[in-house]
């Protein structure tokens, strides 16, 4: 039995490592939400240094932009200004479209709005693999977050929380292959589950018969309990319908540009 | 010990690097596996016991710095740990062509699996999306930073000698297994 044993010792170890690693990765994926020790330690130790390389390369970067490569600064000037002149019309027009309808909620008696407080943060690190979409913001359990929380941007949803250290959370993605989001049309408020494919996006479940064009904006449903109803999500790309599938194929582009993410908004409220 | 230390410095390291400073420089799928790479090395050049239980601690960081699940590269890199240990023994390790050769298996071998583990396990099928466009370029740039990394540990070695704790390909070949 020993001499058994001692020959066969390799494959022994590699199998009852392999089955160990197994389970503790199947233990793991249903405690999706939960951080653990050594996450946390790992995101604890490493978020000041992520924190450092990103100040380093912002500062360096600032030098450089302000200081040396102004080759093109007046011609950008010159643009600019004529941007600006531009933004200032368009402002006026928003303004003038955000009081009208604030009058018109007030007369449809119409309340749909977002009302919870929300905490910023900045980007501090990126997803070390080339297929996960997670990012790091520098703020954590000292501030008051949890895991689940929603996290957004100007343009849209970013993702939401998925492990917590004391100063630094990572944040699923909604391009991450595991996201999925409840999702309606703004237009025709048909519901579908919005899955990450890494750059852009799909559209599941959306029924054969509804009416979805590109161009569509799809917003958050609120079901499931994370994100908030009505926050932007994403623009329908392309939608394809096969002639014997129940559903459509629909793909769409985030509205949030994450390859140039700095900060975000995490909503800490709870639906009032 | 010391080697085992330098192994883990190493990881951490890498681990902030493709984590802070790659991501500003490169798009996600030129973006190398550093860790990758000193896994198979670890796999070539350390003995069986030390190799598995810093590939398993190395795994550990990559985790957490990526993807939602701790052990998805816990178990990825024990399998591609003894997957190398069993072709090592055939071959002639020394020769950087067949290391760099090996690099590119590597980087398939962890794509599969993966690849394997997230659709089978965590029901994440889109991510074969992401994956496998991603592999020519995953492809290069892990063999073009491996042969930068083996160049400069060759110089290393020179620097500081083949005993001075550096575990490295001419030195640990004499001793491979023990």
């Amino acid at each position: 039995m020993r001499e058994l044993l001692s020959r066969y010792r390799f494959l022994l170890l590699a199998i009852i490592l392999l089955l160990a690693t197994v389970i503790l990765y199947s233990y793991n994926l249903r405690q999706k939400t939960a951080t653990t020790f050594f996450e946390r330690a790992v995101l604890t130790f490493s978020a000041p240094f992520q924190g450092g390389i990103d100040g380093v390369v912002d500062t360096i970067t600032a030098t450089w932009d302000n200081y040396l490569w102004l080759v093109n600064t007046q011609q950008r000037n010159l643009l600019l200004e004529e941007e600006n002149l531009e933004l200032r019309f368009k402002l006026q027009q928003s303004q003038e479209i955000s009081l009208q309808n604030e009058r018109l909620r007030m007369l449809l008696a119409f309340v749909d709005e977002l009302d919870r407080p929300a905490l910023p943060a900045q980007v501090i690190g990126e997803d070390a693999s080339n297929w996960a979409r997670t990012i790091i913001i520098d703020k954590g359990i000292a501030a008051g977050l949890r895991n689940g929380l929603p996290v957004v941007a100007a343009q849209g949803v970013v993702g939401r929380i998925i492990k917590i250290a004391p100063n630094s959370a990572r944040v699923l993605l909604i391009t991450d292959a595991s996201s999925a989001i409840a999702t309606l049309v703004q237009r025709t408020r048909t519901r579908g589950i919005t899955r990450g494919r890494g750059g852009n996006l799909s559209v599941d479940y959306a029924l054969r018969d509804a009416d979805i064009q590109e161009g569509d904006l799809l917003v958050t449903s609120g079901m499931g309990g994370v994100f908030p109803k009505g926050l932007p999500l994403a623009l329908v790309e392309s939608v394809e319908k096969d002639q014997f599938s129940l559903f459509q194929r629909v793909e769409a582009k985030p509205t949030v540009d994450f390859s140039y993410l700095e900060e975000v908004m995490v909503i800490v409220g709870e639906d009032p | 010990m010391r080697g085992f230390f330098l192994f883990m410095f190493a990881g951490a390291f890498f681990a902030l690097l493709q984590s802070s400073l790659l991501p500003l420089l490169l798009p996600p799928n030129w973006r190398p596996n550093l860790i990758l790479i000193l896994i198979l090395y670890l796999g070539l050049s350390e003995n069986l016991s030390r190799a598995l239980i810093a590939g398993l601690l190395l795994g550990a960081i990559q985790d957490s710095f990526c993807g939602p699940s701790l052990g998805l590269y816990i178990s990825v890199y024990l399998i591609i740990i003894l997957a190398t240990r069993l072709l090592s023994d055939q071959l002639n390790i020394e020769s950087p062509p067949l290391l760099l050769l090996l690099i590119a298996g590597g980087t398939l071998l962890q794509n599969f699996l993966i690849g394997f583990y997230l659709t089978i396990f965590a029901d994440a099928a889109p991510v074969l999306h992401i994956l496998l466009p991603a592999i020519p370029q995953q492809l290069l740039t892990n063999i073009i930073f491996a042969t930068a990394l083996l160049f400069m540990l060759l110089r290393f070695q020179r620097l500081f000698g083949y005993r001075s704790g550096l575990a490295g390909l001419m030195y640990q070949s004499k001793h491979h297994g023990s």
